[in-house]
């Protein structure tokens, strides 16, 4: 009889692990090839994991709640019952585990969404006895001309997997030490490592270096402690790094938004023949992005390895989902592209996958500037944390009634807090103030978005 | 009944037989097929040849010219005897083939002397002289290089038109020779021929010798030398063809618009090489070639077809042996399991022309295209060192190039005596990511060539000793390429 181990495909995008949200199989089922097995949740998405054989689950090698390590076995499967035959070509895979492994699926929400899916088997592991797998890409990539480090530190870095274009060099000018190189591997860490085969996929992001104080719990404390992993982890350290990195400050602002209150109901009764639910939300990402575009170091980056600033000539607008698994922000891709009536779609969709845990990686990149709008749940003002590698995130608060004073009289008028929240490398106190003065005139005054209109 | 192997590398020149002991050497049951001559073009009518008729050639010029200054008395006429001189040289080549031949059987590979086909990716035939035999194996390195090019007008025959193979096996001297093509073959073998007596005319049909593949400034130096050893250059001269007449050849060729005819006794077609990719069946195994021939590779030099790898000329430029190699090692390793990838940052080049040229690393052009435009550059004369002069070999210079902010060198082009030699340690320099301050702080031996290339690392930094420069702390901008 044989007996097939399933494991865990490198997913790509730096994903080194996931946590088994719920087994879709249990032991005695027959499952056909490409069937789903296993439901996982990364740092970045939930996925469900096909198998590549047909078989009889024999053994499930882990239990729900359990950390896996991409390329271990999740499960082993008998090929030689009745499920066997479904699936001839299971048995000419097993000599490529890592490639003969399809991508795992997206969740069906997602499930034509993601390219960066159909990534892993051209990561696959490099220096196979077995010789080419028809991929031509290489990992780690060799080292681009300007990173500097010797043969011998490029060989160990090849050898323990570490892409030294994603190092930052600590010795003279900008070398990659074999110290380096060790440290890095050790940063990538997880399980991946131990196969010494497969590619943990340095993320691009930079990683901060901070102290790791332990909490020493007092005797007898009632206390629970709860492994910190998957989403959380990677806010944990998203934060973390743009803390670390940004030097943050907070401009706070009130708007007169009486006239945006009537647009937008006016607005909400017409979008509702197409099925949209128009929100508050599009009509500040229009004026947020028509604002950028006078400020424009708003929708911008920092390389600081370059020491360059990256002005972005497109708009992808970030917004802070609230979700049960945590904070997600999703993103409205080329929202400066889009009409009011389309950034309500795409808000309402990707809120509604957020909700489900059903974002797909793809769904969560490449935003330029962000929106939180933590006002629909309470609070008079926040100071946000900027969403790195971003430069600029704007807050937007709730809409009460207020007595404002016109010289004259008091009269009640409804009024909206906003806060941007800036990178003080990039933006001073008065631009930010001037930047506001020219956001919240056209908030205040909807009308003047017909004119920034394309 | 099909021998099976684990790895058979197919031709067997530097690439090709450094791989197969490689692969032996870690183990793998490995078979080498060859269709010459163990050692492939490099060996026996390339690289080594080459060199040893350029330090023939090169003993002799220093025997008419440079003896007599030291006070020998040199007759007029030294008898040169051609036939002796091929003897000593193929001799030469026998010794290093047979060298091969000796570490393939020392390291068990097994050796199969025909031509290869690929019947499938997994198996070859070789007709060889004894019969034809089956190769199976589950990996094959195809290193099976180049060949010369021709250009319309000029097939090569071996007789009036020669290819490098012909010239160097040449048993007379030749009073006319018209070399087509300025590159590195046509100049190193014209030299040569120049020096035992010829009369050489190189005909280039780019505005410059060695265009695009030197430093403009070596170049200077050499193309000085030509002149004064009698070689005359044509540049921006179109081949277009040759007849033959009653006292020899009239090659034809077109300069600025207008036709001009050479008389030759000998033409040597040197524009160039190209892989051989139509050959050994390659085609039969659907690799991917690039519009030049090239085999694609990625950077394990792994084709689109699993289990076939290629390295050396095929697989792409630079079309140099010690690429090769290098290329035979790495893919030797990776088939045993290891993890590699091509990363190197250099390959250092050799011109074996008078004096030689070696470069390693970017031109100065190269530097500007990468977005390296702040350089600091030093040049150091041989004619300022003391091995230099007491050898009578003052012409040519070191040159640095390294980045002006973080003083990392970025390119080294010797030329001069044994440049060749010389551009180990730039390599090595560059490898491992050297500042100048590296190059100039390391002792290097007096009297020796070498110490050319710590003083033009000082002369970048403005204060070689052996030249004059500007006063310390007044380096100019663009470091001290102008007070040299």
């Amino acid at each position: 009889m044989a007996a097939q181990n399933v494991k865990l495909p490198d997913v790509g995008e730096g994903v080194t692990e996931g946590e088994l949200v719920r087994w879709l199989v249990k032991v005695g089922d027959t499952v056909k090839a490409d069937q789903p097995v296993v439901e996982l949740m990364t740092d970045k998405a939930t996925v469900e994991v096909p198998t590549p054989f047909a078989g009889t689950v024999k053994e499930l090698k882990y239990k729900e709640g359990d950390v896996v390590p991409i390329e271990s076995v999740l499960l082993v499967l008998d090929t030689d019952g009745a499920g066997a035959k479904a699936a001839p070509a299971a048995k000419a895979e097993p000599a490529k585990p890592a490639a003969a492994a399809p991508a795992p699926r997206q969740a069906p929400a997602g499930a034509s969404a993601s390219p960066q899916f159909a990534k892993p088997a051209s990561q696959a592991p490099v220096g196979n006895g077995n010789g080419s797998n028809g991929s031509m890409d290489v990992y780690p990539p060799p080292a681009g001309a300007n990173v500097l480090a010797t043969p011998a530190t490029r060989r160990l870095a090849r050898e323990t997997n570490v892409d030294l274009n994603q190092i930052s060099g600590t010795g003279l000018a900008g070398r990659v030490t074999r110290e380096d190189v060790v440290k890095a591997k050790g940063s990538t860490g997880g399980g991946a490592m131990t196969t010494g085969m497969i590619a943990p996929m340095s993320s691009k992001m930079p990683t901060a270096q901070v102290p790791k104080p332990a909490y020493i719990s007092p005797a007898g404390a009632p206390e629970e402690r709860v492994p910190l992993r998957g989403i959380r982890k990677k806010i944990a350290e998203n934060m973390q790094m743009a803390k670390h990195i940004i030097p943050h400050f907070t401009l706070m602002d009130e708007a007169r938004v009486d006239e945006l209150v009537k647009l937008r109901t006016a607005a909400k009764a017409s979008a509702e023949k197409y099925g949209v639910k128009v929100t508050y939300l599009p009509f500040v990402m229009k004026a947020l992005i028509a604002t950028c575009r006078e400020f424009p170091m708003f929708n911008a980056s920092m390389d600081d390895a370059a020491g360059e600033v990256v002005y972005k000539k497109y708009f992808n607008v970030g917004f802070a989902a609230d979700t049960p698994n945590g904070l997600m922000v999703p993103v409205v891709k080329n929202a400066d592209f889009k009409t009011t009536l389309q950034i309500s779609q795409d808000i309402q969709q990707l809120a509604g996958k957020a909700r489900e845990g059903k974002l797909a990686l793809d769904d969560m990149k490449g935003a330029t500037i962000t929106v939180t709008n933590i006002g629909s749940v309470g609070g008079l003002y926040a100071t946000p944390i900027i969403n790195h590698p971003e430069v600029a995130i704007l807050g937007m608060y709730k809409i009460e009634d207020k007595p404002v004073w016109n010289g004259e009289k008091f009269r009640r008028a409804q009024v909206m807090g906003f806060t941007i929240t800036c990178d003080h490398r990039l933006i001073d106190g008065a631009v930010a103030a001037n930047f506001m003065k020219a956001f919240l005139g056209r908030i205040e005054n909807p009308s003047q978005l017909m004119l920034d209109m394309i | 009944m099909a021998e099976k192997f684990d790895v058979c590398v197919v031709g067997s020149g530097p690439g090709g037989y450094v791989a197969a002991i490689r692969a032996a050497q870690l183990g793998k049951k490995t078979a080498i097929v060859e269709r010459e001559a163990l050692g492939g073009v490099c060996l026996n009518i390339g690289c080594i040849p080459s060199k040893a008729m350029i330090t023939a050639a090169h003993f002799y010029h220093r025997m008419m010219h440079d003896a007599p200054t030291m006070g020998f008395a040199i007759p007029k006429e030294i008898d040169l005897d051609f036939k002796k001189l091929q003897a000593w040289k193929q001799s030469v080549c026998g010794k290093m083939s047979g060298g091969v031949a000796q570490l393939l059987k020392g390291n068990s590979v097994t050796v199969f002397m025909g031509e290869a086909t690929f019947k499938s990716a997994k198996s070859v035939e070789v007709k060889g002289k004894d019969g034809t035999q089956q190769i199976e194996a589950a990996n094959f390195i195809v290193a099976t290089g180049s060949r010369p090019i021709e250009i319309p007008g000029f097939a090569i025959d071996e007789k009036d038109v020669l290819s490098s193979t012909g010239a160097l096996a040449l048993e007379e001297q030749v009073k006319r020779v018209v070399v087509i093509g300025g590159g590195y073959i046509g100049l190193e073998i014209g030299s040569y021929m120049a020096k035992f007596g010829s009369a050489v005319t190189v005909v280039e049909a780019a505005p410059a010798l060695l265009n695009n593949v030197a430093d403009p400034d070596c170049v200077q130096v050499v193309a000085r030398r030509l002149k004064k050893n009698g070689v005359e250059v044509l540049l921006n001269a179109k081949a277009k063809g040759y007849k033959k007449s009653k006292d020899g050849l009239d090659v034809t060729f077109d300069i600025g618009g207008k036709e001009q005819t050479l008389k030759a006794d000998k033409i040597l077609l040197m524009v160039g090489r190209k892989p051989n990719s139509d050959q050994s069946g390659l085609k039969n195994i659907g690799l991917a070639l690039d519009e030049r021939g090239f085999i694609k590779v990625n950077a394990q030099r792994k084709t689109n077809v699993p289990g076939i790898y290629a390295i050396g000329d095929i697989a792409g430029q630079p079309m140099l042996a010690h690429k090769a190699s290098h290329e035979g090692v790495m893919v030797a390793e990776i088939i045993a399991g290891h993890n590699r990838a091509y990363d190197a940052k250099t390959v250092p080049a050799v011109i074996f022309v008078d004096p030689e040229i070696a470069s390693a690393g970017w031109m100065e052009s190269e530097c500007k295209a990468k977005g390296f435009n702040d350089l600091m550059i030093g040049k150091f004369p041989f004619g300022a060192n003391g091995r230099a002069v007491s050898m009578m070999e003052t012409d040519g210079f070191v040159k640095i190039i390294a980045d002006a902010k973080t003083h990392i060198v970025l390119g080294v082009h010797i030329v001069g005596p044994e440049a060749s030699n010389l551009i180990s340690e730039a390599a090595l320099a560059i490898e491992m990511g050297a500042r100048v301050e590296d190059l100039a702080l390391t002792i290097h031996p007096h009297p020796t060539l070498g110490e050319t290339m710590m003083e033009a690392a000082e002369a970048t930094l403005g204060h070689a000793i052996h030249i004059i420069q500007k006063p310390l702390g007044a380096r100019p901008a663009n470091g001290a390429s102008k007070s040299t």
